[in-house]
């Protein structure tokens, strides 16, 4: 496939899945919205890819759905419609059902349904200028997929706030280190680096007991 | 609505909740439980009020219930039995089914049941002479509910130490806050009322219907499973589709100004 709001390659064992909206702070278009979802597919089908890395080009990491353009398109507008109301969405590693770990590395700004790529990764590391966000309440948006995903991993307190507060604060990378939300902060210009040196480590390890880990944990999130 | 045991405030948009037997470090008597159900209830429903905040007067914010009264009056702990085999009580924000934000302000000392507001609200911040302990297993009685609440909203080793150290260990505000317990500490304390008055203002700026259904998908998603938890998320999420709050903000946004959100 060939992708116009994503960069996806394979580098040795490392897949990379970028944003690559960056004048549009990676928000997702309706482009962008189909394209994950072949970018988590190529890069789970791909068998020398052991360990994906998803980050974002420019100063933002990701910065949730751009409803300006989805409202330009009606059909795009619907089907994401019905995938929200379903709760059938095919945007993150998780929803797609990626056995491969993921590392997100957040490079800036993550908002709103950026939030997503974090709950729904395994590792998240964050540059140190990273900032964290959820806008939803103070645009009249409801927020719940991507806080309930952080509320099953993070201390609640945190994450209540956060979506209460909405546009009018942001948590840092360094009180998301200590919450547990990340588990590494480096200097942006280290980012990728690290994610890359954490993604070859990762890929030393025999993939189907890496899948099978990998599920037996998160299934452990269903329990009630 | 009067009440003996606790002052009801409006500043704004902010209803304050204030616990208010001093001299007993706030502990909760019969009279008081009954209280707090009417209070929270009135908070709700004043439609001027879109946040509330809860804190306590004097030293302390809270210290469970009232055991002068229950050593005392010949009746002693039986007066719950039946509300707490049945769990049916009403004295927090999360047992009155509020959904509009809750900021609990811890002043001093916030022990044994105490831990009910701090597991039942959605914010919670805390001054820097706040302690917190649990003293239940130390004077015969048993953790449950408000140990659970917390437990489901932080690290579990924190709450089981605190359980069975009982009277004889404190953590302090800086400690809770490293654990995501509390998310800000105020330092000198006695700028916790003000700050407590500064966030209420601030998440007041926000939509309270999305509010609202936002709290029902997080307080929510702590009964269930992940993806159970995201598909009833949803059915709060679509709630709001066609509300004015969802055009409103938008607009507001593109116009700089502030929005006019519809009231609760």
């Amino acid at each position: 496939m060939t992708y116009e709001t994503l960069e996806v390659w394979a580098e040795g064992p490392v897949g990379w899945l970028v944003f690559n909206r960056p004048e549009a702070s990676n928000a997702i278009d309706a482009r962008m919205f189909v394209e994950l979802e072949a970018a988590w597919a190529e890069l789970e089908a791909d068998p020398s890819v052991r360990a994906i890395v998803n980050t974002g080009n420019g100063q933002a990491f990701q910065t949730g759905l751009d409803v300006k353009q989805f409202a330009t398109d009606p059909d795009a507008l619907r089907a994401s419609s019905r995938q929200t109301r379903d709760f059938a969405l095919r945007m993150t590693s998780w929803h797609c059902g990626v056995t491969k770990p993921v590392i997100a590395a957040v490079n800036g700004t993550c908002a709103g349904g950026g939030l997503h790529f974090v709950a729904d990764s395994d590792i998240v590391v964050a540059a140190e200028d990273a900032t964290f966000l959820d806008p939803h309440v103070s645009v009249g948006q409801v927020s719940a997929f991507e806080t309930i995903g952080l509320i099953k991993k993070a201390p609640m307190e945190s994450v209540t706030r956060m979506a209460l507060m909405g546009a009018h604060e942001r948590l840092s990378a360094a009180r998301a280190h200590q919450l547990g939300i990340v588990s590494e902060v480096v200097a942006a210009s280290d980012l990728r680096d690290r994610a890359r040196t954490l993604a070859l480590s990762l890929a030393e390890h025999p993939p189907a007991r890496i899948a099978s880990i990998k599920q037996a944990l998160w299934s452990a999130l269903e329990a009630p | 609505m009067s009440y003996e045991h606790l002052i009801v405030e409006r500043h704004g948009p902010v209803g304050w909740l204030i616990n208010d037997r001093p001299d007993v470090r706030n502990a909760m008597n019969s009279a008081m439980r009954d209280e707090f159900a009417d209070a929270w209830t009135e908070l709700d429903h004043d439609p001027a009020v879109r946040v509330i905040v809860h804190t306590g007067n004097g030293r302390d914010f809270q210290t469970g219930v009232d055991v002068g009264e229950v050593a005392s009056d010949g009746i002693g702990m039986e007066r719950y039995r039946q509300s707490m085999e049945d769990f049916d009580v009403h004295f927090t924000s999360w047992h009155q089914g509020v959904w509009k934000p809750v900021i609990t302000a811890v002043n001093g000392i916030c022990c044994g049941g105490g831990f009910h507001w701090v597991a039942d609200s959605d914010i919670v911040i805390a001054a820097s002479d706040a302690q917190f302990f649990d003293p239940h297993t130390s004077v015969g009685q048993v953790v449950a509910i408000e140990a659970i609440g917390l437990m489901k909203k932080m690290p579990v080793e924190a709450v089981m130490r605190m359980a069975f150290m009982g009277r004889h260990e404190r953590m302090g505000a800086e400690r809770a806050y490293e654990l995501g317990m509390i998310s800000e500490v105020v330092d000198p304390p006695d700028g916790l009322r003000e700050r407590a008055q500064e966030l209420g203002e601030t998440v007041a700026r926000n939509s309270p219907a999305a509010m609202a259904a936002t709290k029902k998908a997080l307080w929510g998603a702590l009964e269930t499973g992940l993806t159970d938890a995201c598909r009833q998320g949803a059915q709060h999420l679509v709630s709001m589709w066609g509300h004015p709050d969802q055009a409103e903000g938008p607009l507001a946004f593109a116009e700089r100004r502030d929005p006019d959100w519809q009231p609760l």
